[in-house]
């Protein structure tokens, strides 16, 4: 079965760095806590401030909404 | 004042053409004095560091090493081009090792501070702990990019390291307006139309040799069937540029007698006319009516450089074929120019040479260029 982590790991060896916006933010989703998740959505969202991905002020705003940025 | 190097030597390039003398040999071959100009010289006026053309599109960025300075060229959302220390405010990590484009953010490699292509520093991520993208002594206000003060001119992208410059209007207000006729649209013509050439020489002899036209009959002699030296005429205004001018300019034709597009509205001088100028310290220039080129000295050591050669056209597009042989013209004519800049630096390594002599009739845009560069380095010695 092929995990997230595994995904999360492809897509850096290929520097896939719009798919890493995506799986970042699933892993945000999926976190156990909310200090793992806002970890995960800052990685998301970096990601998404480069490539001036349209995902990227959703992101902040959740990022926002928990006082991270 | 770099050791051994005594006024009275510079005072003796400060004298009028008749009775001056060249630059001592140190200010070609002691990498101190090298070190002393970098600050005195180029650090201090606009030195020409690349042309608009090397980012022509909005998020283009190329970084680019000046005097061993890291540098970011960039094509910010507005279009404006601007100049940065290519390095993050965190660490002092590079930001941009590789020309690319630039599609929202600037992100450092290290920790991902990200930088706006306006210079503003836009997100600390975890910097207050993983997943806390904020603290209190980090104020991004005011840790964006340190940018370089920068001015455009002539599709050239002039810096003035140390910031204490005048503005360059003011600066070389008198050759703007003598070439206010070109200040109009130019076009680069491409790939093909730009070259880089290594010389081992220090690059103020390349200044010098391009300053005047007294070579030309023995260095570049297909000119003399159609520009004789007598059709050349010296440039010469003291404390701000040099240069020589030719009256006989000939249009370069293709098949079928194609030439190239005329800059706009230029008075009846150009249409045989040609002038070669260098904006001091380190950008050459030429304008004819047809093309104009930049040539950007990069100082890389006392004793190499690296000639950055562009060409210019009044029109987007122009005949491939025509544009190549322009190219090729240019670039034998300049790598005509190699063993003369390259044997003088090797003549510097003689000792007690006292700098050389000038022909007061010939040589006069040379001396001009000497005696700013000692006034430049009179100049930096009052202040230390």
């Amino acid at each position: 079965m092929i995990t997230l982590d595994d995904r999360l790991l492809d897509a850096h060896a290929r520097d896939d760095r719009t798919g890493l916006i995506a799986l970042y933010a699933e892993a945000a989703d999926t976190a156990q806590d909310i200090d793992a998740a806002c970890f995960y959505l800052t990685h998301a969202y970096v990601f998404a401030l480069e490539k001036d991905d349209p995902a990227t002020e959703v992101l902040y705003q959740r990022l926002k909404a928990e006082g991270r940025v | 004042m770099a050791k051994d190097i005594p006024m009275d030597t510079l005072d003796a390039v400060r004298q009028p053409v008749e009775t001056a003398h060249g630059l001592p040999n140190a200010h070609y071959t002691d990498p101190e004095v090298f070190d002393l100009e970098k600050h005195a010289v180029l650090s201090s006026s606009w030195a020409g560091l690349a042309v608009t053309a090397d980012v022509p599109e909005v998020g283009d960025a190329k970084p680019v090493e000046f005097l061993g300075i890291p540098l970011l060229l960039v094509r910010d959302r507005q279009g404006q081009v601007r100049v940065f220390q290519n390095i993050c405010r965190h660490r002092g990590m590079i930001l941009v090792a590789e020309p690319r484009k630039i599609e929202g953010a600037i992100r450092c490699p290290y920790h991902s501070w990200c930088y706006s292509t306006e210079g503003n520093l836009v997100s600390t991520p975890h910097v207050g702990g993983a997943g806390h993208n904020t603290h209190e002594a980090i104020d991004k206000s005011v840790l964006g990019l340190v940018e370089v003060r920068s001015h455009i001119w002539f599709s050239t992208i002039f810096i003035n390291i140390d910031g204490t410059a005048a503005p360059f209007e003011e600066v070389h207000a008198d050759l703007l307006a003598r070439w206010a006729e070109f200040d109009q649209p130019m076009y680069h013509g491409g790939i093909d139309s730009s070259f880089t050439l290594d010389v081992a020489t220090n690059w103020k002899l390349a200044v010098e040799n391009y300053c005047e036209s007294y070579h030309l009959p023995w260095v570049h002699p297909g000119l003399n069937s159609y520009s004789r030296l007598e059709d050349h005429y010296n440039i010469i205004e003291m404390g701000r540029y040099s240069g020589q001018g030719t009256l006989v300019y000939r249009q370069l034709t293709g098949m079928d007698g194609i030439t190239f597009p005329d800059f706009a509205d230029l008075s009846a001088q150009w249409d045989t006319g040609g002038e070669y100028i260098t904006v001091y310290p380190n950008v050459l220039l030429g304008v004819q009516r047809d093309h104009a080129f930049v040539i950007v000295l990069e100082p890389q050591s006392h004793n190499k450089s690296v000639e950055h050669v562009h060409l210019f056209y009044a029109a987007e597009k122009t005949d491939e074929a025509l544009r190549q042989k322009n190219a090729i013209q240019w670039k034998s004519v300049f790598e005509e120019d190699i063993f003369v800049v390259e044997g003088m630096q090797k003549g510097r390594a003689a000792p007690g040479f006292d700098g050389g002599r000038f022909s007061p009739a010939m040589d006069g845009p040379t001396h001009c260029f000497h005696d700013w560069v000692a006034g430049k380095i009179a100049a930096y010695d009052t202040v230390q």
